[in-house]
């Protein structure tokens, strides 16, 4: 509070501490009397600022903070909070600019330097992070939270050992340690113990664990440390009791089964046939021990083979068939990774079929009467069984008689509901779950069932009446709030619907949405950069904060990026959407009557999407009266087509934002690369197109669809250089690299799909024969369209090659492929599809 | 089936969870709030490919007017993994931590009062008793059992 006389140095105390109490209507008064007397004072004038900024008057907010710091141009406070008003506006960037800035003026302001932390941590600069914290350690030593700072900091840059030194020195300096284990200081030393587990030292970090023992409230913790420093070090017989105490505590948690089993040195995927009777001999005490644990039953089918694994799964099948336990199927079929264990598992259901239709026993023996809900699931079992295989009359035909034996069993239906997804035909899955969610209309999983399955069947109005059902009934817009409690699920399925439906704006928004979730679980982080040193949670918090490093990694974002990497670049092909995939192969007098009822379409739901905001606006002043809010707060979706993103200038560059991420977080997937590829090809970056089948060809060389994307570069490159707009810097990169793309084969890209070919044509996979049909019509459209029908229609010959890749999925795509090709065959596929799938709709 | 104490990577898979079986429903925050405060208090289970199947969150009230006790705030076992007795396991590791690590008396919970399979899980094979019936607990303006269980031998 520079150059104010008493009186107003004293306001101007109290408006900073306004601000604290988040007091800003107050704190704002207070300014204006201050700048009445002295108008140009400058940390007044930023603190007017700030307190706009919380009365939502963000212009007038950057007008005053930025006034007052031309006034003032060396007061920390006046760029401290310059600063506050960037983080709130999450720029952090600009924000530890000011920061660092105001620490000019005064180098020991302990919540500047606090705050210039936090934002460090947020962006991930942890060598400011560290320096920061080590300048807070040197003004506030007695502190403990600036000794586990520093610590934290030194362990996220991969230095733990130092972070043990600090922790260390710390625990040195203390006179007393907690006499009763207390819960902060507890956690303190465990952390301290995961330092000295990360440094590598497991000598080290077991002999802590001994002096920190009688410190340490989470015992469990303790114990399961233990358990695994006496394995690493190869004290067996310790890691044996320890494992076992563990389990004790707990008998399903399958860590402790996997390291009892290591302790005693029975561990591997593949054990011998001598270690398999043992560990087999293990489960078989432990199953005694602990007669309720699940996970001691089931781990023995993954390690039995032969005579063996017949004996224990029969024997735990059995029990789960009479108790009724309806995740059975999905439990067991991990097992069919093994084709041997999928025939025995099949031989014995079968058998248990056969036999309760005659002796009402899962034997023929009539030792044991089951009860009738036996057969009940054992039919309901066998219908899981085909349809994993993809048998769908067998399926069906399973289904039908459990729902006969118990029509009021809600999982059946779900069941029937899947066979019929599977096998082509969505509008009837969708029937299925609905009757399933009519038998118990309290349940939300059926209902969220449900839902999914409407979208997959694309009828949005049903699925949107049935997911509002069971959220929050007094919002304006109940789908708001599915959005709100950040559903993912939600917008992932209803963006793929959209899709579909060639909906691209629609199906862009929901996945845009998506990435606004995780923007937010970004956000989430920063209040526990100061919370968790705080609570002292800190193997916690460094969990939180690797877990945040590799957000985008989540299935969730890499299957939004993918769909929205797909709609930008159909935005890129197809920029007014004139040419819909439906349209594709018509004639001109088709295209013209589709064209003309689109637009029909178009108009009425435009119409009805005019309505629906007005009533919307309508109803949402009438909440809002109710609730006593003002009208302005309630939002009204303004853009409901998502224009703002099919109108977007660049869609390509929309696209690499989703794109890059992933680049940094998933780039061991080859999904990342091929991405990568069509949004560079089609913005002419060669060299950037270059650089990702490299890399696709690093991770999966014989990758389907890398073959394709490899001869639509090569044609790329001749098309570049006969127009005379390759660049010789750029053709001597692509020279250089052209043998690791196309072998050999130099300019032949006929030899080059033929050498594919001829490499697959054993493997069996569609995938790889839509590859070469695709590139050879592609290498000359017009000479090279029988040949590739002929490829195309090599999947449907005779015999078992390709019944395996043969799903509904990829004769879907290849009925795609002919109609790209314009094909006079397509009927003659269709009819194709329909011999292997007489469910699908797609092929009536 | 495997239970083991939630981490940090449990919370979106978790939230998915919730999403899909219960209507009270909590921002990612909410979450990470639970598990950086009480890791030890939150349990998972996860089938045979790793995924979540059931959850209890669960945190300490500091009531300082109260003396400390456990409560559950969200608990939720997807239908089809129903009669593997999980959502009793799950609670059971809640409850032993809440006892072990933080010294709980108790633990409390609330129920919906038209929600008759979760009483009957928690009067009848968990043992709680219904303390009290709260008066338009729910969003909805559904009324809840406050129900608890003790926790010292």
């Amino acid at each position: 509070m520079r150059d104010l006389p008493s009186k107003e140095a004293n306001l101007f105390r109290e408006i900073l501490k306004c601000y604290e109490l988040k007091q800003y209507k107050r704190g704002f008064k207070g300014a204006d009397q201050i700048l009445k007397k002295f108008p140009e004072h400058g940390e007044t004038l930023a603190m007017k600022g700030l307190f706009y900024n919380h009365l939502d008057k963000k212009d007038l907010a950057y007008e005053f903070v930025k006034k007052g710091i031309r006034h003032d141009m060396k007061s920390h406070i006046c760029w401290h909070v310059f600063g506050l008003l960037y983080r709130s506006d999450k720029n952090y960037e600009e924000a530890a600019k000011c920061y660092a800035h105001a620490l000019k003026y005064d180098k020991e302001n302990i919540q500047i330097l606090r705050d210039l932390s936090l934002l460090q941590m947020q962006m991930r600069n942890l060598e400011g992070y560290v320096d920061t914290r080590h300048i807070l350690l040197e003004l506030r030593p007695q502190n403990r939270q600036y000794w586990v700072a520093v610590a934290i900091g030194y362990q996220l840059l991969g230095k733990p050992e130092l972070g043990v030194k600090v922790l260390t020195t710390y625990e040195e300096t203390l006179k007393e340690v907690p006499s009763t284990p207390d819960y902060e200081h507890s956690e303190m030393l465990l952390y301290h113990n995961t330092l000295l587990e990360e440094a590598g030292d497991l000598q080290a970090a077991l002999d802590h664990l001994d002096t920190i023992e009688k410190q340490v409230c989470d015992r469990k913790a303790l114990k399961e440390k233990r358990a695994k420093f006496f394995l690493g070090l190869g004290r067996l017989s310790e890691a044996e009791a320890a494992y076992r105490g563990l389990l004790a505590v707990n008998p399903d948690n399958m860590a402790y089964f996997e390291g009892l089993r290591n302790s005693l040195g029975l561990g591997g995927d593949r054990p011998t046939d001598e270690d398999e009777v043992k560990i087999l001999d293990m489960f078989k005490q432990l199953q005694k021990e602990y007669p309720r644990s699940n996970a001691a039953k089931r781990l023995p089918l993954r390690y039995a083979t032969g005579e063996a694994f017949v004996k224990v799964a029969d024997e735990y099948i059995r029990s789960m068939l009479r108790k009724g336990v309806p995740s059975l199927f999905v439990n067991i079929k991990t097992l069919y990774s093994d084709s041997a264990k999928e025939t025995a598992v099949e031989k014995l259901a079968l058998g248990y079929l056969a036999s309760l239709d005659k002796s009402k026993g899962f034997d023929h023996s009539g030792a044991v009467v089951e009860p009738p809900t036996a057969l009940l699931w054992t039919l309901y079992f066998l219908a899981q069984h085909y349809d994993f295989k993809r048998e769908t009359e067998q399926a069906l035909g399973y289904i039908n008689r459990a729902i006969e034996h118990t029509p009021t069993l809600v999982e059946l239906y779900m069941a029937k509901g899947r066979i019929l997804k599977h096998a082509g035909d969505h509008v009837a899955a969708m029937g299925a779950l609905n009757e399933a969610r009519e038998l118990d209309l309290q349940d939300r999983f059926i209902n969220t069932k449900c839902t999914k399955y409407m979208l997959r069947a694309d009828n949005m109005a049903e699925a949107e009446k049935t997911a509002v059902l069971f959220t929050r009934a007094d919002i304006p817009n109940p789908l708001n709030d599915l959005v709100d409690m950040q559903t993912q699920w939600f917008s992932l399925e209803a963006g793929e619907s959209n899709l579909r439906q060639n909906q691209v704006g629609r199906a862009l928004k929901r996945f845009h949405q998506v990435d606004k979730h995780f923007n937010d679980y970004t956000e989430d982080q920063f209040d526990f950069h100061t919370y968790c040193l705080r609570k002292m949670t800190l193997r916690a918090y460094v969990s939180m904060v690797r877990l945040e490093d590799q957000l985008r990694n989540h299935p969730y974002y890499v299957r939004a990026a993918q769909n929205a990497v797909q709609c930008y670049v159909r935005l890129f092909d197809k920029p007014d959407g004139s040419e819909s995939e439906e349209m594709e192969g018509m004639t001109e007098a088709e295209k013209k009557k589709f064209r003309s009822k689109q637009r029909k379409a178009e108009l009425k739901a435009q119409q009805e999407a005019e309505d629906k905001k007005k009533k919307a606006a309508v109803a949402a002043a009438e909440t809002a009266k109710k609730a006593g809010t003002p009208a302005a707060a309630v939002k009204v979706d303004e853009d409901p087509e998502g224009t703002k993103y099919t109108k977007c200038e660049d869609p390509l560059g929309e696209a690499l934002k989703f794109l890059q991420p992933l680049q940094q977080l998933a780039s061991d997937r080859v999904e990342t690369h091929l991405m990568a590829f069509e949004i560079y090809v089609r913005k002419n970056k060669l060299l950037l197109a270059l650089k990702a089948l490299l890399k696709s060809i690093k991770i999966d060389a014989n990758h389907a669809t890398l073959h394709e994307q490899l001869v639509r570069f090569a044609l790329a490159v001749q098309k570049a250089s006969s127009a005379k707009t390759l660049k010789p810097s750029v053709k001597a990169v692509i020279d250089q690299h052209w043998s690791e793309l196309y072998d050999a084969h130099g300019q032949d890209l006929s030899a080059f799909n033929v050498a594919f070919v001829n490499k697959n044509k054993d493997l069996g996979s569609v995938p790889h024969v839509i590859s070469a049909a695709m590139s050879t019509y592609l290498i000359n459209p017009s000479k090279n369209l029988g040949q590739a029908e002929l490829l195309l229609f090599s999947v449907a010959e005779k015999g078992d090659k390709y019944k395996r890749t043969r799903t509904l999925e990829n004769v879907l795509l290849v009925q795609k492929t002919l109609k790209g090709f314009k094909s006079s065959r397509q009927q003659e596929w269709k009819a194709k599809g329909n011999e292997w799938f007489p469910n699908a709709v797609a092929f009536q | 089936m495997n239970i083991r104490e939630a981490t940090l990577d449990d919370m979106i898979p978790m939230q998915n969870c919730n999403l899909h079986n219960l209507p009270e429903n909590y921002q990612m925050k909410y979450y990470f709030y639970h598990s950086l405060t009480w890791p030890q208090l939150s349990y998972v289970a996860e089938d045979e490919k790793g995924r979540i199947i059931g959850y209890v969150l669960a945190k300490l009230e500091e009531d300082p007017a109260a003396e400390p006790h456990g409560h559950i705030t969200s608990l939720s076992v997807m239908r089809t993994y129903r009669r593997l007795g999980v959502a009793e396991k799950l609670m059971t590791q809640s409850q032993n931590a809440m006892r072990d690590v933080f010294n709980c008396k108790f633990v409390s919970l609330h129920v919906r009062k038209s929600n008759r399979a979760a009483l009957q899980l928690y009067r009848d094979t968990l043992k709680f008793t219904v303390q009290d019936i709260e008066k338009k607990y729910y969003a909805d303006g559904e009324d809840a059992y406050a129900c608890r269980k003790t926790l010292q031998e």
